[in-house]
């Protein structure tokens, strides 16, 4: 059995910054297009997840942990941001009883 | 970890063990003024303890460096907020709902902006960043039955977050090419290399988007007319001071640091945002009817005037950097401090209409208002006067024409919606309708007194700077020893 480290190395790292740049970009695609605020947030996390990829192969890759401690942060963090994103959103819910958001164009110009 | 460590970073701790005591003390007994009064508190002990401190750089490895450029944005935050707080009183007694929270979330945004200013490393800077967004998504959002206030939350709550997923690639393209989170170790390796590797320049460029939002700079400035206008007054006075003076802060540390001045190509993108910055938020604030989405126009105008003081890159640019934080901290309490005196309990008054005849019916509160809006466009004798002429003089001193050409333009182009305003105040109006509840005198008075130590501020900063330049060269003495 390999040390995980050995494991991520057997894959060359641009596959890695293909991929995650990849996943990132779905992301930004989805936050652009979809019209959900719940979908929009899950592209918002794919992009973070596209980055704990990219930063856990780097640091694999330079046998420093630094990355993978950030990860840590990164998933915590993200915990957080959608605790008190979902809360957002269950609120407009009960306001407008949507969560599109295309509803909400009161503030323009 | 040493027990000095603790010593320097007091006034953070101060601020951790309030929001804790707040959340308890709410969970035994909701009372605005108690809270009120720990909070106010809490911020005054903790600019007691930073004053304590020497302007001396003190590393704590491997996040934090506690310098006088640290200390100059630590104290500059902590009293920020510390007048939020004062402006808050009276407007968030007005109205029912629950309002003990709203300060709760106002110190641990507080802290955010506060751990940003010291960090050296990445993980401290995103984790200061996102204390300061997450309580600042919930701040805006707060007054929940107002429906702007939730369409104001969810816009930036989606912005803000989407921002840093951009900011955390760039750094972790950043960190794949130089190996290393650290400022300083950043700028050793780019020390090494005599070109920009491509990757990194394309981290940097994903890192400009997240710290570019933050500032709320063109081509990222979107959001903040609209969070402006949503938000509550106080919260709106807190978005345009400390949640922006932070990330210049850090973005200032970040530069000299990693003294990343030297390339040109960095250098060509900030001018550029600079410029657009300027002229945008100066042309879009032309027609705008409404006070808060005005300001938020012309916040972005005055981001891009600092930004003519940063790309100066020595220590002249710094330090008029940082005397222009000061004047327009100052200012923008003013300005939305007026907006949140005269809130009643339905909305916030910020059409131009609230402020017709404002002088013939409250002339207190339309000279501070006056003071500050010609301090916005730079009149002599206010503050932002001397902070404008200090990145002019920072400009001439580097030779960046064209920019110190467009800040020249730009005042010209400010100075027409402000006086606009100041005109609605003084025109006679003939109907006189208040639809305020009348407070008590006492409640009003934290905000009448704040109100009236920020106007007396903006005049003596005006007047007499030589005291704030050289408080400002004494810290800044430690800092940027490279220059």
């Amino acid at each position: 059995m390999n040390e995980i480290p050995e494991v991520i190395r057997t894959i060359p790292l641009q596959y890695y910054l293909f991929f995650s740049s990849t996943l990132f970009v779905i992301g930004i695609i989805g936050v652009l297009t979809r019209r959900n605020a719940i979908i929009i947030f899950m592209c918002i996390e794919l992009m973070l997840n596209a980055v704990n990829l990219l930063l856990t192969a780097f640091s694999a890759y330079r046998s420093d942990a630094n990355g993978q401690v950030f990860v840590f942060f990164i998933m915590a963090v993200a915990a957080a941001e959608v605790c008190v994103g979902l809360a957002i959103i269950v609120m407009i819910y009960r306001n407008l009883r949507s969560t599109d958001i295309n509803i909400l164009s009161n503030l323009k110009w | 970890m040493r027990l000095s460590d603790l010593y320097f970073l007091m006034p953070l701790l101060i601020l951790v063990g309030a929001a804790t005591l707040n959340m308890l003390v709410v969970a035994v007994k909701r009372n605005h003024k108690v809270i009120f009064g720990i909070t106010i508190v809490a911020h005054l002990v903790a600019v007691f303890t930073l004053l304590q401190l020497n302007g001396s750089s003190y590393q704590i490895p491997p996040f934090f460096v506690m310098d006088g450029w640290g200390i100059f944005n630590l104290g500059l935050i902590l009293l920020t907020s510390l007048f939020v707080t004062l402006l808050s009183y009276a407007y968030f007694e007005q109205r029912e709902e629950r309002k003990e929270e709203y300060y709760l979330l106002l110190i641990l945004a507080t802290l955010g902006a506060c751990v940003l200013v010291i960090s050296q490393h990445f993980m401290a800077l995103f984790l200061g960043l996102e204390i300061l967004s997450v309580a600042l998504y919930s701040l805006i959002a707060y007054l929940r039955t107002r429906e702007r206030s939730d369409e104001a939350g969810i816009k930036y709550l989606i912005l803000a977050a989407l921002s840093s997923a951009f900011l955390l690639f760039g750094m972790a393209l950043v960190y794949a090419v130089t190996g290393t989170m650290s400022f300083p170790e950043i700028g050793v390796y780019l020390q090494s290399v005599s070109e920009l590797p491509l990757l990194l320049l394309t981290g940097f460029g994903l890192m400009i988007v997240g710290i570019g939002f933050k500032l709320g700079i063109v081509p990222f400035h979107m959001w903040a007319p609209d969070v402006y206008e949503g938000a509550p007054a106080p919260v709106t006075a807190f978005i345009a001071t400390v949640s922006k003076g932070g990330m210049m802060g850090l973005l200032i540390r970040f530069f000299s640091q990693a003294d990343a001045y030297r390339y040109a190509n960095l250098m060509l993108i900030f001018t550029i945002i600079a410029i657009a910055s300027m002229l945008a938020g100066n042309l879009l604030a032309l027609r705008q009817k409404n006070i808060k989405r005005l300001l938020a126009y012309s916040s972005i105008a005055h981001l891009g005037y600092i930004l003519v003081a940063f790309l100066a890159g020595n220590r002249l640019g710094v330090e008029a950097v940082s005397f222009y934080l000061v004047a327009y901290f100052i200012t923008s309490l003013g300005a939305f401090g007026v907006v949140a005196l005269l809130s009643d309990t339905e909305r916030d008054a910020d059409q131009l209409e609230d402020y017709r005849g404002l002088f013939w019916r409250r002339p207190a509160t339309a000279a501070v208002f006056t003071a500050m809006l010609l301090s916005l466009a730079g009149i002599p004798l206010t503050a932002g006067f001397v902070g404008k002429f200090y990145i002019l003089a920072s400009g001439v001193n580097t030779q960046q024409w064209l920019l110190v050409l467009m800040l020249v333009l730009n005042s010209v182009i400010g100075l027409y919606y402000y006086i606009k305003v100041i005109a609605a105040m003084f025109a006679q109006t003939k109907s006189v309708q208040e639809r305020r509840k009348v407070l008590h005198p006492a409640l009003s008075f934290a905000s009448g007194g704040a109100m009236a130590i920020l106007g007396l501020l903006l005049i003596w900063i005006g007047v007499y700077p030589t005291s704030l330049v050289q408080l400002i060269r004494g810290l800044l003495a430690t800092f940027m020893t490279t220059f």
